[in-house]
């Protein structure tokens, strides 16, 4: 790891920490992400090769982080390391809603870069689905931003099952709910791509909103966040919802004027959103089907 | 989510999603270096070191899916075409042969232990040898371990043939899966990528199987906008050889020498893993063919000196 110099650690990742580094011959900034590697009796574990293989593969694509290279190291006590090495992003999609109301100058973000950033999420969550990969853990913290260039790209993609479940990060602070989709908060056990896309729709909104639009602090508290705005959901809805396994009887809520909560999005707009936040997984909009949407029409596709 | 040779992108089901186009853009990540092929043609002794590894490796895995070999020689061309040739030395080559099953094996979510590749070389590797050899070859690979290889294209070219039949299609592919685990071998076919031989394997197979109707898939494979016709003019020229060389093996098994290893062979040492690997299993090969080439490849793995004489004459 001689190659690279570590400007800064720039976060503590769910699966290690991240650094902010450069390429001590290229000058490249880049950022490494430092994981340990649990060797086990038959050397390099399996979960952790067919993971980064995937990843390398889905970095392709140019809405998801690049994956420039893997170094394999050890650390001073001779434990083997893995440092991912990926491309640099100045910031990421939570500071920058953040630099828009927290200053002197708060500020909606422009519609068309709302517009621009929810069109390249998908094509990277489309490029990501085609691929078999669901992420179940996008939130715009995972989403890095190029502002110069108004560039979103996906990222902490994929190690899910390698470097298990993230319930806690390493620094114990709560994995966020909020954008978490109510098949999962309800105990479903196999659920789909249809997550990711509960977890756009809710980005969507927040883009729209500066503010997350169900910002639950329990499980509990998140459900009640969804169906307050949506309506408690019902068999009619969604066929099955009762025998979930987290299924209790909820307070009867009406669904509200989703526009409302909205307001600055045209027809379109919610009419994209509201598809997203379908109760029924199998009723959610896909990813590749949400490109084709009236909302992006005004958009010059042609720079994608 | 293991690794499925012909199902790279671990789950797409419409066939003609821009899945495949992604495929097309990465295949040549996924071979070895341009002139890999040329360094094998000027040095003989090139050529050694591969044809013993690769022997080595169908020792290792002649009791598994044939894929897992197909896919451990993969990474084997990719590493020896970044890192340049060994030293010869047995226990290298062993050490790389065991790697690279190793991690073919950890790939596709085969069960096995290393402790089983143990011993049977004169050579025992405790498992951080082992190990370290790995991470080389993931580094020199950059951890593209989800090769593309001709078994991801299949699907994608057998639908531009619009078989009806699906015993036909079936056949097809049968026979075109076993030119594409021959071609391996050939190294005269190390430069062509991955989507030019599945297209020149089907086509051949398809030439051996439904002449009539040959110069219509001829035609649709090279209206194709992903193929280069005159690469797969070239290959499916070149291909015609081991084409005949399979056919006189399957008429005539006793004379073996033709393919000295001969990857193919190994699929029929395994009968018993039919069941889980239907698809691979030729459904044009005679139940009699099948057994004479078993107890050739049995006889192959329980004897290797004998093999690996017969292939230095070669």
């Amino acid at each position: 790891m001689e190659k690279y110099e570590k400007l800064e650690k720039v976060g503590e990742g769910t699966y290690g920490k991240v650094y902010k580094a450069k390429d001590k011959e290229s000058g490249e900034v880049v950022a490494l992400k430092k994981t340990r590697l649990e060797m086990d009796e038959e050397g390099v574990p399996p979960t952790a090769l067919r993971e980064v293989s995937l990843l390398q593969m889905l970095s392709q694509s140019l809405y998801v982080v690049r994956l420039l290279c893997v170094e394999h190291s050890l650390n001073k006590h001779g434990k083997p390391l893995l440092y991912l090495v990926f491309e640099y992003l100045e910031t990421d999609l939570k500071k920058f809603i953040d630099s828009h109301r927290k200053c002197a100058n708060p500020r909606p973000l422009p519609p068309s870069l709302v517009q621009s950033f929810l069109y390249q999420l998908c094509k990277g969550v489309a490029h990501c689905h085609s691929h078999g990969v669901l992420h179940r853990d996008l939130k715009p913290q995972n989403l890095l931003v190029d502002k110069d260039r108004g560039i979103l790209k996906i990222a902490d993609l994929g190690l899910g099952r390698a470097f298990t479940v993230p319930l806690k990060s390493y620094t114990h602070e709560i994995v966020t709910l909020w954008y978490r989709a109510p098949e999962v908060l309800l105990g479903s056990t196999h659920y789909s791509t249809a997550v990711d896309i509960w977890s756009v729709g809710c980005i969507f909104a927040e883009m729209a909103r500066r503010q997350a639009l169900f910002p639950g602090d329990s499980e509990f508290q998140q459900l009640l966040h969804i169906f307050r705005l949506l309506g408690t959901p019902t068999e009619k809805q969604w066929g099955g919802v009762t025998t979930l396994r987290d299924w209790h009887a909820y307070p009867q809520w009406e669904a509200q004027n989703l526009a409302r909560a909205v307001p600055s999005l045209g027809p379109d707009g919610v009419d994209l959103l509201s598809k997203m936040l379908k109760y029924d997984p199998a009723e959610r909009i896909s990813a590749k089907a949400a490109l084709d949407h009236p909302y992006f029409d005004s958009l010059d596709k042609s720079q994608f | 989510m293991e690794f499925n040779l012909e199902n790279p992108l671990t789950n797409f089901n419409d066939s003609h999603s821009n899945a495949f186009t992604s495929l097309f853009l990465a295949e040549s990540e996924h071979m070895p270096a341009e002139n890999y092929f040329q360094s094998l043609k000027s040095k003989d002794f090139d050529i050694s070191v591969r044809r013993e590894t690769i022997s080595i490796i169908s020792q290792l895995s002649c009791n598994f899916d044939p894929l897992l070999s197909y896919l451990a020689v993969n990474y084997l061309d990719r590493f020896l075409s970044s890192q340049g040739m060994l030293q010869p030395k047995p226990w290298i080559l062993r050490l790389l042969a065991i790697s690279c099953v190793s991690l073919a094996a950890k790939m596709k979510g085969t069960e096995f232990s290393l402790f089983d590749f143990q011993g049977d070389g004169g050579f025992i590797f405790d498992t951080q040898t082992i190990e370290r050899m790995e991470v080389l070859i993931l580094g020199a690979l950059k951890w593209r371990m989800r090769s593309i290889t001709p078994f991801s294209f299949i699907s994608y070219f057998i639908s531009l043939f619009k078989l009806k039949d699906p015993s036909l299609k079936q056949a097809i592919k049968a026979r075109a899966t076993e030119i594409i685990f021959k071609a391996q071998n050939e190294i005269k076919l190390l430069k062509f990528r991955p989507s030019i031989i599945a297209a020149s394997a089907l086509l051949s197979a398809a030439h051996e199987l439904l002449p009539l109707q040959y110069p219509c898939f001829r035609k649709a494979t090279s209206n194709c906008s992903y193929v280069n016709k005159e690469n797969l003019l070239q290959c499916y020229n070149a291909m015609q050889d081991i084409v005949i060389d399979g056919y006189e093996s399957v008429l005539d098994m006793a004379s073996s020498s033709v393919t000295p290893v001969n990857v193919l062979d190994q699929q029929f040492s395994s009968t018993e893993s039919e069941k889980t690997n239907g698809t691979i299993t030729s459904s044009s090969t005679s139940r009699s063919d099948r057994d004479i080439k078993r107890r050739r490849i049995i006889g192959y793995c329980d004897n290797p000196t004998v093999q690996i004489s017969r292939i230095q004459q070669c």
